[in-house]
This record gives C-alpha cells, sequence and structure tokens, in this order.
C-alpha cells in the first residue's frame, strides 16, 4: 500500500519568530537538526518515499491540493503532520491501529489534547476535493499517545526538549563524540583544552570554544558559533551562527545571532547594540567591544583583540 | 546610636559625551573622597538600554566608591538594562532596587542592620 506524507511548516518565512513566541522560530535546530528534520527522517524510516511539506497558509490550500492530487494518483494513506510539536509517536503502531479500524481518518491525542498529526484514507482525500465539502466533519477514531511529546509554541518549550533530549528523557539519538558521558561535541567542533565542559552538553559541528569558557547545565551551542575567552554557559542554548563576546556570564536563556530571549525574566534583549554578541559572516568579529568587567582576570581587551585576530 | 552613611542620588550621563562623563566622575570622586562610607544610588530609570561605554562608567564608579569603602547601588533599572547588567557581570559588584525610594530605604534597613533589640524572642513568651 502506497502512502505519503504531508508536512504542515509553519506560515511565511520559516527563519522568522512565531508571534507571541519570544524569540522561537522552527528553524532552530534541537542538537543539530530542525524538528522538520527529525520528522522528515522519521517518516522516510517507514519507507515512505512521498513526502512532502507545505506552509501552513490558510489561504492558499496547498495540502488539500497536494492530498488530492496524490490521491487520484493511487495513494492510499497520508500521513499528515501539523508542525507545532515534537512527539516520539509509534508510528508502525498508528498505521496498524488505523488500519484495523472503519474510520477514514485517525487523530492522535494526547494527554493535552490532539497534537495535529492524522492518518488519512484515500476516500477521505477525495472526498474532500470539493471546496464545499473542505470542512467536512468525517468520522474519526482516536489514537491515544502516552509517549513523550513537546508542543513547540515558545522558547521555553524549545529548551525543555533541549534539556530532554540531553537527559536522556526523550529519544532524540545526538551526532558527533561523546568525549565523556552524556557531552556530545562534533568532530569539527574545536574546544580549547582549558575550556570547562560539565556534562551533559552539546556543541554543534564548526563550532570553537575558546580558551577559559564554561559550558554546563544541559547548555548547547548549535553549529558554527564561536563561544568567546571566558564566557559562561548556564541552561542556555546558541543558535548556529552565533559569536558570543568575551567573560560574559549566561543563564537560562537562548542566543540567536543578536538577539537574547532571557527565560528567567521574560525578556527579550538585542546585544548587537552593545556589542555582546553577533551573527557571524554579517559583521566583522574584532568590531565588537565588551565592557571591561566582561574581560576575564588577568586578560586585557588587548588579548581579546589579539586572540580575535587569529579567528579562520 | 545608629551610623548613617553619606548618599547621593545621580542619573549617568548620556553615552557619547565626554565632557559630561568627565565631569560626572570628578563629582562621584569628589563626593567619595569627602566621605565615610559613602552610598552612591544611580538612577537608571531613563535608560532604555545599556550602552557599553554606560557600563564601563558604571564600574568606574564601583572603583571609586570601593577607594572610600563605600558601595554604588542601581535603581530603577529597565528588564532589558538588568539582562545586560547580569550577562556583563555588573549586577554581581552593584546593589539593584526597583526605584530610588526604595534603594534609599534599603539604605536605612541596611543601616537599621547594625542595631539589635535589648531583649529577645523569649521575652515576648
Amino acid at each position: 500500500m502506497e502512502m505519503g506524507a504531508l508536512i504542515v511548516a509553519a506560515g511565511g518565512d520559516a527563519g522568522s519568530a512565531l508571534h507571541g513566541s519570544g524569540l522561537w522560530t522552527p528553524a532552530w535546530p534541537v542538537l543539530g537538526k530542525t524538528v522538520l528534520q527529525r520528522w522528515i527522517e522519521r517518516v522516510q524510516g517507514l519507507g515512505v518515499g512521498l513526502v512532502s511539506v507545505v506552509d501552513r497558509n490558510p489561504q492558499e490550500p496547498n495540502r488539500i491540493h497536494t492530498m488530492v492530487e496524490w490521491a487520484k494518483e493511487g495513494v492510499e494513506q497520508v500521513l499528515l503532520i501539523a508542525l507545532g510539536s515534537y512527539a516520539e509517536i509509534d508510528l508502525p503502531d498508528l498505521i496498524r491501529f488505523h488500519s484495523a479500524g472503519q474510520r477514514k481518518v485517525t487523530q492522535v491525542f494526547d494527554q493535552q489534547g490532539p497534537l495535529g498529526i492524522s492518518l488519512l484514507d484515500r476516500g477521505c482525500m477525495l472526498a474532500n476535493q470539493e471546496p464545499a465539502s473542505q470542512d467536512s466533519d468525517l468520522p474519526s477514531s482516536r489514537y491515544d499517545f502516552l509517549g513523550y511529546a513537546v508542543r513547540l509554541s515558545s522558547t521555553g518549550k524549545y529548551r525543555q526538549l533541549v534539556e530532554d533530549a540531553l537527559e536522556g528523557r526523550c529519544g532524540i539519538h545526538l551526532t558527533g563524540s561523546q568525549t565523556q558521558p552524556r557531552v556530545w561535541i562534533d568532530d569539527t567542533a574545536q574546544v580549547d583544552a582549558s575550556a570547562t565542559i560539565e556534562a551533559p552538553c552539546y556543541i554543534g559541528p564548526g563550532t570553537r570554544i575558546k580558551a577559559g569558557a564554561a559550558l554546563r547545565g544541559c547548555s548547547s551551542v548549535e553549529r558554527n558559533c564561536e563561544i568567546d575567552l571566558g564566557t559562561t554557559l548556564d541552561h542556555t542554548s546558541i543558535q548556529p551562527n552565533t559569536y558570543v563576546a568575551p567573560g560574559l556570564y549566561f543563564r537560562e536563556s537562548v542566543v540567536d545571532g543578536t538577539r537574547l530571549e532571557h527565560l528567567a525574566r521574560g525578556v527579550t534583549v538585542d546585544l548587537g547594540t552593545v556589542g555582546l554578541s553577533a551573527r557571524i559572516g554579517t559583521q566583522a568579529r574584532h568590531a565588537h567591544r565588551s565592557p571591561k568587567l566582561a574581560h576575564g582576570p588577568g586578560l586585557s581587551r588587548r588579548d581579546a583583540i589579539k586572540e580575535e585576530e587569529h579567528c579562520p | 546610636m545608629t551610623s548613617t552613611q553619606p548618599m547621593t542620588v545621580r542619573r549617568l550621563p548620556e553615552p557619547g559625551d565626554r565632557a559630561s562623563r568627565r565631569s560626572f566622575l570628578r563629582e562621584i570622586k569628589g563626593f567619595v573622597d569627602s566621605s565615610h562610607r559613602p552610598r552612591l544610588i544611580l538612577d537608571l530609570s531613563a535608560i532604555v538600554q545599556m550602552s557599553p561605554e554606560s557600563i564601563d562608567l558604571l564600574l568606574e564608579c564601583v572603583g571609586h566608591a570601593e577607594h572610600g569603602d563605600g558601595e554604588v547601588s542601581v535603581a530603577g533599572a529597565s528588564p532589558q538594562t538588568s539582562v545586560i547588567l547580569e550577562i556583563t557581570q555588573a549586577a554581581s559588584v552593584l546593589n539593584m532596587f526597583p526605584s530610588v525610594l526604595e534603594a534609599a530605604i534599603g539604605r536605612q534597613a541596611h543601616a537599621l542592620e547594625f542595631w539589635k533589640p535589648g531583649y529577645t524572642d523569649d521575652r515576648a513568651a
């Protein structure tokens, strides 16, 4: 039986923050891969070759058209995933459950309600091709999921997923070498010998952790970042291509380029104007300046600049 | 007997205004030099977000105050300013208060800590 998978991503620019969710955007990787990439991998792991990703834009009924076209071409079932959560659903079990039932639609629920994941039969898709019947209330069966799920609606939920993955509370498998238990460092990352890395934490590809820096409390640094001299990350995630200035202390925060969201204080701050962080590739690193106290003990600004000049 | 610390409340000069900055630091130094254990309250309520120059200036004030065995408090910092002070670790050498009034009261409460009642709790029992 041929199956297709339709993943409905966030509308508009996938790289922009969602309204009312702080800085959170689905474009943020969770320890190396975005949630979308993880869903695609799981669906492809089922042997589903027909996978399509469409925008969640109510003005453009892409998903209906795609599903109808697939149904006309002979696709028997479609797995519809509205990308708002990370859920470790046993997809083969869901398919068995749906096939054993008499309904054309199976919706997945957890204890908080629907997870935005449905399995639809061909007949249902063809029935929905008429615009007037798009919202028809087809009888559906309910698949109750009791496993791990997080609704990714905010930066706080993103951090929860990162911490759960690092603590082994969910099934996310991390890439990179485990240099010590629960410390994952990509083979292409450079970590200075004097840096303090406390488990669990993650350091992504191409990232540089410079002398005296410290990572602790389930901190993560995604790909192509630079954590400058003596800076400490505590319960903090750094998004790809971010430079962080020397001698700083971050806790319970997510930094994405020049923007920071402080979860404990519920505040979003622009660090670019104060020269404390930057987007790598868009601005010269040595143009950034941090306050006097930001330089670690015995470290002068000249030393910091000298170090920066050696950046690749 | 309680001791009172000399106290002054000031606003930081605009970043980039070197003349005002020099004048400000001269006044702070003069205040510290002429006082015993001075207390400096810096009103940050007009600052939306700190500039690097302002953070440096705050730290210079801390340095001057320490010479006179005094202390520096900041008052009325916006949530964004508070985050910047935390990240740069300036908050670790400053006393932070929501408002100037609370900073001043905080000082009095601090002074009262030196005074202990002449009786203990079991007196009321």
